[in-house]
């Protein structure tokens, strides 16, 4: 089965990652920063949870480390694939440590403090069985 | 800010309960609570009903009042808590607060679940929360921990596995625990693997069950046979704020650590521990929560205690015998 393509498929939720029209560009995590308090947030909350201030809407970052994971074997919820891997990851950018899958191509070789970067992929679907985008993490290779 | 006392008490066999409906399990737990405390259900001041899945397995709302009548009790304040996995003692915690605070003599908590249907899944939070809609589920949450806390410390999964041998052990003494043969280490590694490094029988199963506590001020419990004096409740919430430690849990630290305060007594005054073991990891860390041993210094207390040493990390360590929840399970309640 061919790669849907990303202009076809709606992401799992709205503001959370940005979508490149093409494979060379990094995407990117979406989140908020508080302009007075100088504090990045993942996801970007409706108000600045320490002066209650209005939130910019920022990237907060797109590749980290591994701070933990997990890979779920029983029946996935939202349509994932089974197994698939889960885990939190802090970024490098701001330091946030965010919740994330992982690519399903990498689960099996997953360790902590690994270096990864953000991916997008058709992972999971709605209600109506139809796919949905959602960010998910890859292991980074040593490039030459 | 006045006390209570504990009244009564009353609890089911946990297990597969496919004739009995959530009602039937509340009211029988609630009526042998009744007995117990050999009070008269008229003078039951407030009722708190727990329960986390009724209303998504079931759509059931406001079902603690259908329970409470089930006992003849009707007009007075019920009150429905939700609160996950925490709802059972968060129903204890009001309720012991109403009465602490003067406003009634006598509260009555009742807790139900009836998780053995199958339109139960694994546990997450819902459809809104961002978190779950990404594929969290509690059990990961768990299974990060335990593989954070192998990556810190010199710990094996075999010595996190114990605390279930444990656990089973203590289970057989128990007549309402739903699972009471004995384990060895090697059926729960070789059990499948639910989320790495947790097996199933590292994870609490799913039952029905249902459990109930009655409370009462301190001129109730001068008349009362056996009252069992409440020297603390603490309910708190975790942070939202970056970063999450997955190996020292700050919220339950707190949590232990504020009981502590408000009861006057520390870690070293403690004879018996009923610990909540979602899973095998989570036992363990409540352990150094609760001061009983230091950081990574949980899982070698729990292997110490199966392998019948009384003191391990310098503390004498006693658990009851209601095996916790894994083998008396935890859901929610």
């Amino acid at each position: 089965m061919g790669l849907p393509t990303k202009d076809n498929i709606q992401p799992f939720a709205p503001d959370i990652f940005t979508l490149p029209p093409d494979n060379e560009t990094q995407p990117v995590l979406l989140g908020g920063f508080c302009p007075e308090c100088r504090d990045y947030f993942f996801p970007a909350p409706r108000f600045c949870p320490e002066c209650l201030g209005r939130i910019e809407k920022k990237e907060v970052g797109s590749k980290g480390k591994i701070y933990s994971f997990t890979v779920v074997r029983t029946p996935p919820p939202f349509g994932l694939p089974s197994p698939y891997g889960i885990g939190y990851i802090t970024l490098r950018q701001t330091g946030l440590r965010v919740l994330g899958l992982f690519d399903p191509e990498d689960i099996d070789e997953l360790k902590i403090n690994a270096n990864v970067a953000l991916s997008v992929k058709p992972l999971g679907c709605d209600k109506n069985g139809l796919p949905q985008l959602r960010p998910c993490f890859a292991l980074e290779t040593d490039k030459e | 800010m006045g006390s209570a006392s504990i009244a009564g008490v009353g609890i089911i066999p946990f297990g597969k309960h496919p004739d009995k409906t959530l009602i039937d399990l509340g009211a029988e737990a609630g009526y042998r609570a009744i007995k117990d405390a050999g009070i008269d259900p008229m003078r039951i001041g407030a009722g708190f009903f727990a329960n986390g899945m009724a209303g998504r397995l079931f759509g059931d709302s406001t079902i603690g009042q259908n329970i409470f009548w089930e006992l003849g009790i009707n007009k007075i304040p019920v009150i429905n808590v939700e609160n996950a996995c925490t709802s059972g003692s968060t129903a204890f915690y009001l309720a012991y607060n109403m009465v602490a605070a003067g406003q009634v003599e006598i509260a009555m908590v009742i807790g139900a679940e009836k998780m053995c249907v199958p339109q139960s899944g694994l546990i997450n939070s819902g459809e809104t929360e961002l978190d779950t809609r990404m594929g969290l589920i509690a059990p990961a949450g768990f299974a990060m921990r335990a593989a954070r806390y192998l990556m810190e410390f010199e710990c094996t999964p075999e010595q996190i596995a114990m605390v279930a041998v444990k656990n089973r052990q203590h289970a057989g003494l128990n007549p309402n625990a739903q699972f009471q043969t004995p384990l060895t280490l090697e059926q729960v590694m070789a059990s499948p693997m639910i989320v790495d490094p947790l097996t199933r029988l590292q994870c609490c199963p799913i039952a029905d069950g249902a459990s109930s506590v009655i409370i009462c001020s301190p001129d109730i419990a001068r008349r009362i046979r056996k009252p069992v004096h409440v020297a603390s409740a603490i309910l708190c919430t975790g942070s939202y704020g970056n970063h999450q430690d997955m190996v020292v849990w700050e919220t339950d630290a707190r949590g232990c650590r504020l009981a502590y305060e408000k009861a006057g007594i520390g870690p070293e005054d403690i004879d018996v521990i009923e610990c909540h073991d979602a899973f095998t990891i989570s036992e363990i860390l409540h352990y150094e929560a609760l001061g009983l041993c230091g950081p990574g210094e949980g899982a070698r207390v729990g292997l110490a205690h199966c392998m019948g040493e009384d003191k391990a990390g310098g503390l004498k360590i006693k658990q009851n015998r209601t095996a916790g929840f894994m083998y008396f399970p935890f859901f929610i309640n």
